[in-house]
């Protein structure tokens, strides 16, 4: 008899969770950490890791980004405060070429993102946006070039300031494996 | 020389200290613009500088300063702390590394490369009870599209009418005032081209301290050019007006509308 009931508990918070990091409300999708203690419960963190379970039989996965603290990158990431914290659904595993086109992406956008984010990270996460412009100019020319910057800027996967200085969006610190990132760059033939 | 004067030498130490130290700051901005390697400032020298002037300065504004270099110097030797963290960090790479890397590199394989390390997030985009709610609020508000459009068309402008000749002259665009503004322009033209006969620029001619006044003196000198009282010659790129002695103060029979448009900015 307590088991089943157990069961029904969970298994209604696992939809509850399932829709908060799904389905977007908001600006940004997933949900905030504090929005799924308060909808879901104290032991979210139980019902995420079973969740978790569930989606990596379809090549998803439950992730959890830390709002940017500060720009030392790639040091002690996991020190964000729990109230900072997002979880986000995303694909576990990664896209061929041929599928990345079939979600609308063009080889030479992806293809300048990669050399965007790459030197962003060579450079500490921050440059001028002239010099991400002359390094996209080199290979897509001039005005292909200001679009694109402005491209990865409208969706969130750079960022620019007053001062003109682009650094990494939110999404390439929830999409992107930097580590495997600048791994696949130093090694891969030219 | 009075009492509160400073004696010469110091003077030109406070100007040199005041220079120095307004150029640290702007180096260290630059290299919080990421325009520069933080390194490339020599935090050391940058605090001898200060240490060398500080028993110079007497007033608030360059006690300010000096507090304000020792800030943006605290922020480039955080800079370099960061730095050399990145660097010993497993996602240190040079700059120039990835910049030769990304030239040389073929759009496909820099797209192959990106597509291993890109996990993108899944979402769903949907009608909920609150937004079906607000939309339905939102329509039951919505005025009729008739009475809408009833709306667009009474706050559209006048329509074109007439104007007597008096409403022309209070604008100055005809009658007396007009005629002797024609006149007083005519020989602004003719004092310009004076004694050296070089044709004047059109642009320098007409150009008035605001916009309104170029365009009223260009609308003047388009009835000179008309009544003869000058001539419009275009010059390569340059277009320049000259005065003709006896004026036939009749339209020029034949004559061709050359439309000049006058940008904002002139």
């Amino acid at each position: 008899m307590e088991t089943a009931e157990t069961k029904s508990f969970y298994s209604d918070k696992l939809k509850r969770a399932m829709h908060l990091l799904l389905f977007r409300r908001g600006k940004m999708p997933g949900a905030r950490e504090w929005e799924l203690k308060e909808k879901v419960g104290k032991n979210y963190q139980q019902v995420l890791d079973q969740l978790n379970q569930l989606l990596s039989e379809l090549d998803l996965e439950i992730k959890k980004v830390n709002e940017p603290r500060s720009e030392e990158m790639g040091s002690d990431a996991g020190h964000a405060s729990l109230e900072e914290a997002r979880y986000l659904v995303a694909l576990k595993g990664t896209l061929g070429l041929k599928e990345a086109k079939m979600i609308g992406w063009r080889i030479d956008n992806l293809a300048g993102l990669s050399a965007s984010i790459s030197y962003l990270v060579s450079k500490q996460g921050k440059a001028p946006r002239e010099e991400i412009e002359k390094l996209l100019a080199h290979k897509f020319g001039r005005w292909k070039a200001v679009t694109l910057a402005d491209i990865f800027l409208r969706t969130g996967y750079l960022e620019e300031d007053d001062a003109g200085v682009m650094s990494l969006g939110w999404r390439t610190r929830s999409e992107i494996d930097l580590r495997a990132l600048m791994t696949k760059m130093a090694e891969a033939k030219v | 020389m009075k009492m509160t004067e400073k004696p010469k030498s110091q003077r030109t130490t406070l100007a040199a200290g005041r220079k120095e130290l307004q150029e640290i700051v702007e180096t260290c901005e630059a290299i919080s613009e990421r325009k520069f390697n933080p390194f490339f400032m020599d935090v050391k020298f940058g605090v001898e500088t200060l240490r060398q002037y500080f028993p110079h300065w007497e007033t608030f504004k360059d006690h300010c300063l000096d507090a304000h270099t020792i800030n943006r110097l605290s922020e480039v030797v955080r800079l370099q702390n960061t730095q050399l963290k990145f660097q010993s960090s497993a996602l240190y790479a040079d700059p120039d590394f990835v910049k030769r890397k990304v030239e040389r590199m073929s759009e496909k394989r820099l797209a192959e490369v990106f597509l291993q390390s890109w996990h993108p997030i899944t979402e769903l985009e949907q009608l909920t009870n609150s937004t079906v709610s607000d939309a339905l609020d939102y329509w039951n508000l919505l005025t009729p599209i008739a009475d809408r459009w009833k709306k667009r068309e009474s706050s559209r402008g006048k329509d074109p009418g007439t104007a007597d000749s008096e409403t022309l002259t209070g604008l100055g665009i005809h009658g007396k005032e007009f005629g002797k503004q024609l006149t007083e322009l005519w020989n602004e033209l003719r004092q310009l081209y004076g004694d050296r006969k070089v044709p004047i620029d059109y642009w320098s001619f007409v150009k008035g301290a605001t916009y309104n006044e170029t365009v009223q003196r260009a609308y003047y000198v388009s009835f000179l050019v008309t009544y003869g009282y000058a001539k419009l010659q275009p010059e390569g790129e340059q277009l320049t007006l000259t005065p003709t002695d006896q004026p036939s103060e009749k339209a020029v029979s034949g004559a061709v509308s050359f439309p000049i448009p006058i940008p904002r900015e002139s």
